[in-house]
């Protein structure tokens, strides 16, 4: 019996803690399907909010929106690979990181392809890239399960159907992320502020590009079964600007991302318990998160132009009171 | 070590165009050249040819007498401004102190000397105290000095900057030379490549005219001269430069 | 069924039909933002428009249930009024908000995109079948068309269309060199306000078909077969909607084809987007491969083809150097493959440059000519590369090589006219006189 049954959205934050609490004891039991979703998107938004930073300051965030496109048709290479070769599932961790390398690597090749032998213009590149790549995803998954409405599921997600497994994978790209970020700070900073100088010092910024690349990509894979591919990208750029009107320090903005990108998961999953309990209303939890990040970065917004207009203010009163 | 800078028929591409073709020549160490030529004549990417940042497509470009990659500590590069994203969120001695990543490697931390050397560099620069300052709210002389005070910190043997007076004040224009000049007289080498003809014979002891093929390079008393000027700005170019586009054109397939 | 019925039967003829003429105006505005290398902005709108198409189905299903035929108004307005806000937040984000177009873009494509799908599960609990009729607007489905579609699209397409030849002038000059338009008296504002909203328009008119996911697609493919084959404005135009028609056409019929072959008892669909922008994809691959300027197999062509010229006229020189050289010695000379060798020597004699007396090759007097003329060329420019820019050495010699075979005969007059008519090399060789025409 899911202990959240019923809760509103106030009481959903009080079972939360008396169930961190617990756990805490040594009390364990059984992860409640709401603690799954808030487990997966918090893993989303760690993975999200440390990548997505450096494919905006690149203004790489449409590239990565090519990227999630292309990651059906990744998904579907590796299983057809991994299948064949040992069995793997669709799902399983392997196939995910062997479906974002290849999404990765197409993704990239074909598009800078276009560019340099056919001569097209880089904005059109990526749109045909991405569109006829993704059309290719959709017949091939519809041709290979004889199932229509795959499609839409690898576009939205279904944060309401996730189970251990995908908390795991979650877990383990969210590391991983964190992990290569963490190693390669410095590197991925300079090679995104000055590509040029960073080659001159040794710091290879195609290697690092590319690398950047691989791991948009296994966050989009990773966030494929919660979220799909497309709502992905709120998380990747949505805290990124909203912390960016608070901050102008790189590492802080690394750390604030992540941050409110578990906010809004809280906060949405709770919304979404509440609006289930009390109105008995089943909406769609990562659509709801999603929301909230944009909310985020409209109050943000509005707080950050309160604030300046403020200061303003205050500095005007107070050079008035200078004169007299 | 013979010559600073070298280059042996070196021809650069960009796309289908020419855009340095058969540049041959030698300058020696210790010197100030100054890389002059027109718009479009390669003097850009003569330089970034010869930090690799470009691959010619034919012929070779070495730097200390060496390919670059040799060198890569002893060299210091300064971009033009306008290819950096200044809203980038960064402090001025943030970007100073990545005149160390260099010797860092992988995996290196900043250390406490690293950080001195930062601000006494930021100081001799005459940025003391900006040093917590976000670069976007750095003027363009200010972001100017900021890209030498790095270069500074890498202690090279040779430096090499892309039009580092564009849109600067000249008060950070005469600095700047000024604290070049020092460095010159340390026996350090200086490559400037320059766009303001007047301040030509004040700032520089040697000079090398570009336009897209080698005019010449020498001493400034020997080669600023009228003679070489018109032959690098003036109309016996067009031809050539035509002549480069067709056949450029033919080689790729598109006539 | 054959083609035809396509046409006209009246179950299939509303989905073929309507298709074909969505594709038309959404393939017309790819043509401006291609040109405006805004093309990701046709992305970020028509997912942008995925919320008001929610609400605009679950309005309709409120107060109109009873007609179902009349739903695709409703999404048409619904879609509009939230890719325009999707429209006027990006502007917003740019211009207050200091963030770069990209963040922007792909930030509102995905908020808006989320909150559309809050929207959609909130319909699939309410009302399923409509539900269901807002999934099908995420990929395509054109198969309950009627006729009454067909007319409405015809005259909504019909619009664009006649809207951008109305303002085509204006509209060039503007896609072409934006600040001149202005300086020269073109209302540049107001024009790029119409064009933004007949954007809207087009794109909105094509999701029923390609569905708000894909159809970046059908704005970007039909846009890049139609550049490859021309360089005139009014063309591109025009090609792009012939390939968006084709398109949207022969997707649509490939969906029903591959619906009734995939899942006969189910009377399943399949979805028509992917299928649309596939044909779409196809179309664009083939134009910049095989256009005849500009596709890449044609460039091969020309590659090869002028290679193989450079041997001939090579060959021809060796031949006005030395009359009669025989074909061990000539073969030396050159270093290419045997069988292209062999083809140049066969080709120059079947031309009638050269001709074979015992066992030697030589020129005949058209040969000579001709050989003179690339002699002719090759001394010039060493003239000019020795004399007006000064060089020196092997590089004058070897540039010339190169270059006898790339300058035009417009070229010859110029070199000969700045040079003064010369009639000696840096080499002191004589440079071989125009002949006079008779």
């Amino acid at each position: 019996m899911n202990p959240y049954w019923g809760a509103g959205f106030f009481e959903f934050f009080i079972v939360l803690c008396s169930r961190v609490g617990a756990w805490v004891m040594g009390h364990t039991s059984s992860l409640a399907a709401d603690e799954i979703q808030i487990g997966v998107l918090s893993c989303v938004a760690i993975a999200c909010g440390l990548v997505g930073p450096f494919l905006v300051l690149k203004k790489m965030a449409m590239f990565a929106n090519s990227l999630s496109h292309t990651i059906l048709l990744g998904i579907v290479l590796a299983y057809l690979l991994t299948s064949s070769l040992w069995g793997g599932g669709m799902f399983d961790l392997s196939t995910l990181l062997i479906g974002a390398a290849l999404a990765a690597l197409i993704t990239a090749f074909l598009t800078e392809g276009f560019v340099r032998f056919f001569r097209l213009q880089e904005d059109a590149s990526v749109g045909f890239v991405f569109t006829t790549l993704f059309a290719l995803g959709i017949v091939l998954v519809t041709l290979y399960t004889k199932n229509a409405h795959l499609g839409v599921e690898a576009v939205m997600g279904n944060a309401d159907a996730l189970h251990i497994s995908d908390l795991r994978a979650a877990f383990w790209i969210a590391l991983l992320n964190f992990c290569t970020v963490g190693c390669f700070y410095r590197q991925f900073q300079i090679s995104s502020f000055d590509g040029n100088f960073a080659k001159t010092i040794g710091i290879s910024s195609g290697l690092f590009h590319f690398l950047l690349l691989f791991l948009s990509a296994t966050v989009c894979i990773g966030s494929f079964r919660s979220v799909g591919v497309l709502l992905v990208l709120a998380f990747l750029v949505g805290p990124y600007l909203t912390a960016r009107l608070f901050s102008d320090r790189l590492c802080i903005l690394l750390f604030l991302s992540p941050l409110l990108g578990i906010l809004a998961s809280l906060i949405g999953v709770a919304l979404s318990r509440h609006l289930l309990s009390v109105y008995d209303l089943p909406l769609s939890t990562g659509g709801i998160v999603v929301s909230i990040i944009g909310l985020f970065y409209v109050m943000a917004f509005f707080l950050s132009h309160l604030r300046y207009k403020l200061r303003f203010s205050l500095k005007k009163i107070f050079k008035l009171n200078n004169f007299t | 070590m013979n010559y600073a800078l070298q280059a042996k028929d070196l021809s650069v591409n960009y796309g289908e165009t020419s855009v340095l073709w058969d540049v041959t020549f030698q300058v020696p160490s210790g010197v100030i050249l100054g890389v002059l030529g027109p718009n479009g004549a390669g003097k850009s990417t003569l330089l970034k040819a010869a930090l690799g940042l470009i691959q010619p497509l034919s012929g070779k470009i070495l730097v200390l007498d060496r390919p670059f990659s040799e060198v890569q500590k002893k060299v210091a590069y300064v971009p033009q401004r306008e290819s950096i994203d200044w809203s980038f969120p960064i402090t001025a001695e943030e970007v100073v102190l990545m005149g160390r990543y260099n010797r860092l490697g992988l995996f290196g931390r900043i250390r406490q000397a690293d950080r001195e050397a930062a601000e006494s560099a930021l100081n001799l620069v005459g940025m003391g105290s900006f040093a917590k300052r976000q670069i976007s709210q750095l003027s363009g002389g200010q972001q100017q000095r900021l890209f030498l005070a790095r270069a500074l910190l890498q202690n090279p043997d040779i430096f090499l900057l892309d039009e580092p007076f564009a849109g600067v004040d000249l008060a950070t224009e005469k600095a700047i030379m000024a604290l070049l000049k020092k460095q010159k007289e340390e026996g350090k080498t200086i490559v400037i490549v320059h766009h303001d003809l007047p301040t030509v014979e004040e700032y520089f002891d040697w000079v090398l005219l570009l336009n897209t093929r080698l005019i010449d390079c020498g001493p400034v008393s020997k080669v600023f001269d009228r003679k070489n000027l018109t032959n690098a700005f003036g109309k016996e170019q067009v031809l050539f430069s035509e002549a480069a586009d067709l056949s450029a054109k033919k080689m790729s397939g598109l006539l | 069924m054959s083609l035809f019925d396509f046409f006209t039967d009246p179950v299939l003829r509303g989905p073929t039909w309507g298709t074909l003429l969505m594709c038309i105006a959404s393939s017309l505005m790819g043509v401006v933002l291609f040109f405006k290398k805004r093309i990701l902005l046709g992305e970020s709108l028509s997912h942008a428009a995925y919320p008001g198409v929610v609400m605009g189905v679950s309005f309709f299903s409120f107060f109109f249930p009873a007609h179902e035929e009349w739903i695709f108004l409703a999404v048409l307005g619904g879609a509009f009024i939230s890719s325009l806000l999707g429209l006027k937040a990006i502007e917003w984000m740019e211009i207050k908000g200091k963030v770069h177009s990209d963040a922007a873009l792909c930030f509102v494509l995905a908020v808006f995109f989320g909150i559309g799908t809050v929207g959609a599960s909130a319909m699939q609990l309410v009302n399923p079948v409509w539900y269901s009729q807002i999934q099908m607007l995420l990929f395509g489905q054109a198969a309950t068309m009627s006729d009454s579609h067909i007319f409405l699209y015809a005259v909504l397409s019909a619009f664009v269309a006649c809207f951008i030849l109305l303002v085509f002038r204006p509209l060039q000059a503007v896609l072409f060199d934006r600040d001149f338009a202005k300086s020269s008296g073109i209302p540049v504002l107001v024009l790029e306000k119409i064009v933004f909203w007949l954007l809207l328009f087009s794109l909105i008119l094509g999701i029923r078909s390609v569905g708000v996911v894909l159809m970046a697609g059908m704005v970007v493919a039909p846009v890049i077969a139609a550049r490859q084959l021309t360089d005139r404005l009014h063309f591109v135009f025009f090609l792009a909607a012939c390939f968006g028609a084709l398109s949207g056409l022969l997707g649509n019929i490939l969906a029903v084809v591959g619906s009734s072959f995939l899942f006969p008892e189910e009377k399943l669909n399949l979805p028509t987007g992917p299928m649309i922008i596939l044909v779409g994809a196809s179309l664009a691959l083939l134009s910049l491969l095989f256009a005849p300027k500009r596709g890449l197999a044609f460039r091969l062509f020309r590659i090869i083809s002028f290679h193989f010229r450079c041997l001939k006229e090579n060959i021809l020189k060796a031949l006005w150097k030395k009359r009669g050289i025989s074909f061990s010695d000539l073969r030396k000379e050159h270093v290419v493959s045997s069988f292209f060798f062999r083809l140049a020597l066969l080709r120059l004699s079947q031309e009638g440059w050269i001709e074979k007396r015992d066992e030697m090759f030589v020129l005949t007097p058209d040969g000579v000519q001709k050989a003179a003329l690339v002699i002719r060329l090759h001394r010039l420019w060493e003239l000019y590369l020795a004399k007006s820019l000064g060089f020196e050495g092997e590089k004058i010699h070897n540039n010339a090589e190169e270059m006898e075979h790339i300058l035009t005969p417009d070229f010859e007059k110029r070199l000969t006219a700045f040079l003064l008519d010369p009639k000696e090399d840096p080499h002191n060789q004589p440079i071989p006189q125009k002949e006079r025409e008779l």
